[in-house]
């Protein structure tokens, strides 16, 4: 089985003390610019095309927020590349400022527990910057790692699978949606009331409210359940970068894995032509619906009159997978297994050992904590507290709740802070990420520029830019090489 | 986990000194273990109730 590389990017909130949402691409493009370690600051935008779409089209332009436009009448933040404000780090990772939110996105991973890690790494290296840009501007800063304002504002955590251009887009949406829209019950981040349609107390999704299209490559308004953005970063006859928007931020490391674990059995599922036939009423409304069931199975309403469960829907996934897994004995496969067997276990505990099963996933342990929080202060759901505290479930320098949790003991224990240091720095895997990072971090005065998908150098014989293709292998030995020549030399060769 | 009421009122601890950054690089969050089910509810209970209220984000993606 061709293990299917993926990354993940994180566009965090944050606040400032005294400053507002008008201000915050300013404060956001300081913020990354305060990123206090080594790392190179000039992005490869030339491969970009944000307005592709995989139904065959360019979008003329992408819609805006109306909201946030109003933010900007007369303000201008100067050129897009000084607004971004690119760092590419020792880790090949990338931290810039995506629309106002300081965003991480983690080196290219095969492994689940590899994302899991870089995903922590890029909570360190965002609160680091955020420490670092409080003491320069003398302000506080804190810092969420979740998908909403509470009034009507989202952004996103969002996935990255390198899919084979092969698959039919068909076969992609009709084969991945469904799971899109189930895996939520073990996935979500949890929320605090809605931001739009009706009135609810306590919700699965953090993000669930904002999909409105089931298939749109717009990312920024009229969002969909399935995004159609055609942006490969790879030799587009061969590959597509599946750009997966409807995931949310996961504090709990198991879950960051899950959600991973469960897209890449479907799409495994899909590519072998072996994925379950269901076809969804309506997705929209559906992600919302499952949302609104923290209490129930949830319901999904099926073509036809008839309907399913989240439930019946993963395991219709992970049964068949794990078949065709059962007897592998490769790094990828077992891990695979493992957290996919772990799935099986979780849907069984939700209802039968709810305490178990709030250990591993978001927005179970936040509802657990809120609800004791009521009971012992004799309150309701409607109580501004509430959310206020759904908030700081969020908070990622420290004194969020959900580390609190953590250093309870009440939720699964968290990779080691040995690896996730370890993480800020290295590649640990043989992914085209290894390459960017021994370039940043070993041939980083001859770098003239660095993407997803290729390194420019400048050499003695002028400038050279060469390509990463993604399902290659780039082995420790490159960081051996004596110059930047023989760097690129063995690139070329690898 | 069980977390249980404590109504009695005491003096709220005062703000925790704040870390500022320096430039050795990212490390683990400051955590301030709780000692238990009643120190997570204090803690609760010192967040800003209008928090989430006075919170407003930009659009992402």
């Amino acid at each position: 089985m061709r293990p299917i590389l993926a990354g993940l990017d994180t566009e965090y909130g944050f606040s400032v003390e005294g400053r507002g949402a008008e201000d915050q691409i300013d404060d956001a493009k300081a913020l990354v610019r305060s990123f206090p370690g080594e790392c190179f600051p000039f992005w490869d935008d030339r491969f970009e095309a944000p307005r592709n779409d995989l139904r065959g089209f360019r979008l003329e332009r992408l819609s805006l927020d109306p909201d946030d436009a109003k933010f900007d009448v007369g303000r201008s933040h100067g050129p897009a590349f000084e607004v971004r404000s690119d760092r590419v780090l020792l880790n090949g990772a990338r931290f810039y400022n995506d629309h106002g939110h300081p965003e991480y996105a983690t080196p290219e991973t095969w492994s689940l527990a590899e994302v899991a890690l870089h995903d922590r790494a890029g909570d360190r290296v965002v609160v680091k910057s955020a420490a670092a840009f409080a003491a320069e501007s003398g302000r506080e800063v804190r810092v969420y790692k979740n998908n909403t304002d509470f009034h009507g504002a989202s952004y996103g955590t969002h996935e990255s699978y390198l899919v084979p251009r092969s698959i039919p887009l068909e076969n992609l949406v009709n084969g991945l949606m469904p799971m899109l829209v189930a895996r939520q019950v073990l996935c979500g981040a949890g929320k605090v009331g809605s931001e739009q349609g009706p009135r609810c107390d306590f919700q699965i999704s953090q993000r669930a409210d904002f999909f409105s299209e089931p298939l749109n490559a717009e990312t920024l308004y009229r969002r969909p359940v399935f995004n159609t953005r055609d942006e490969p970063h790879a030799d587009p006859a061969k590959w597509i970068r599946l750009h997966v928007i409807c995931g949310e931020s996961n504090l709990v490391a198991t879950a960051t894995r899950m959600k991973l674990a469960l897209a890449k059995a479907a799409l495994h599922l899909i590519e072998s032509g072996d994925q379950p036939m269901w076809r969804l009423k309506d997705p929209v409304r559906t992600i919302k619906d499952v949302s609104r069931d923290p209490d129930g199975e949830g319901r999904i309403e099926l073509e036809g009159c008839s309907w399913t469960t989240p439930r019946q829907v993963i395991e219709s996934y992970v049964v068949p997978f794990l078949a065709c897994i059962a007897n592998s004995t490769d790094a990828y496969s077992i891990e695979m297994r493992e957290q996919l067997s772990a799935a099986m276990g979780l849907l069984e505990a939700r209802f039968t050992d709810p305490e178990r099963f709030a250990r591993s996933v978001d927005w179970a342990a936040k509802r657990a904590l809120l609800t004791q929080y009521i009971a012992a202060e004799d309150t309701n759901w409607r109580d501004p507290a509430l959310q206020a505290l759904d908030l700081e479930y969020h908070r990622i320098d420290g004194e969020g709740l959900f580390h609190a949790l953590l250093n309870m003991g009440a939720v699964d224990v968290d990779p080691s802070e040995a690896d996730v240091l370890d993480r800020t720095a290295n590649v640990r895997e043989a992914t085209r990420a290894k390459a960017r990072s021994i370039a940043v971090t070993k041939f980083r005065d001859h770098l003239a520029s660095a993407s997803w998908g290729t390194l420019t150098f400048n050499t003695k014989l002028g400038e050279k830019t060469v390509t990463l293709p993604p399902e290659r292998t780039y082995p420790d030995t490159l960081g051996q090489c004596a110059t930047v020549e023989d760097f690129i030399m063995e690139l070329e060769r690898t | 986990m069980t977390i249980h009421a404590d109504r009695t009122t005491r003096r709220m601890d005062p703000e925790p000194e704040r870390k500022l950054g320096d430039d050795s690089g990212p490390s683990k969050p400051d955590v301030k273990k709780p000692g238990g089910p009643n120190e997570l509810l204090k803690r609760m209970k010192r967040v800003d109730p209008d928090q989430a209220k006075k919170y407003r984000q930009r659009s992402g993606q």
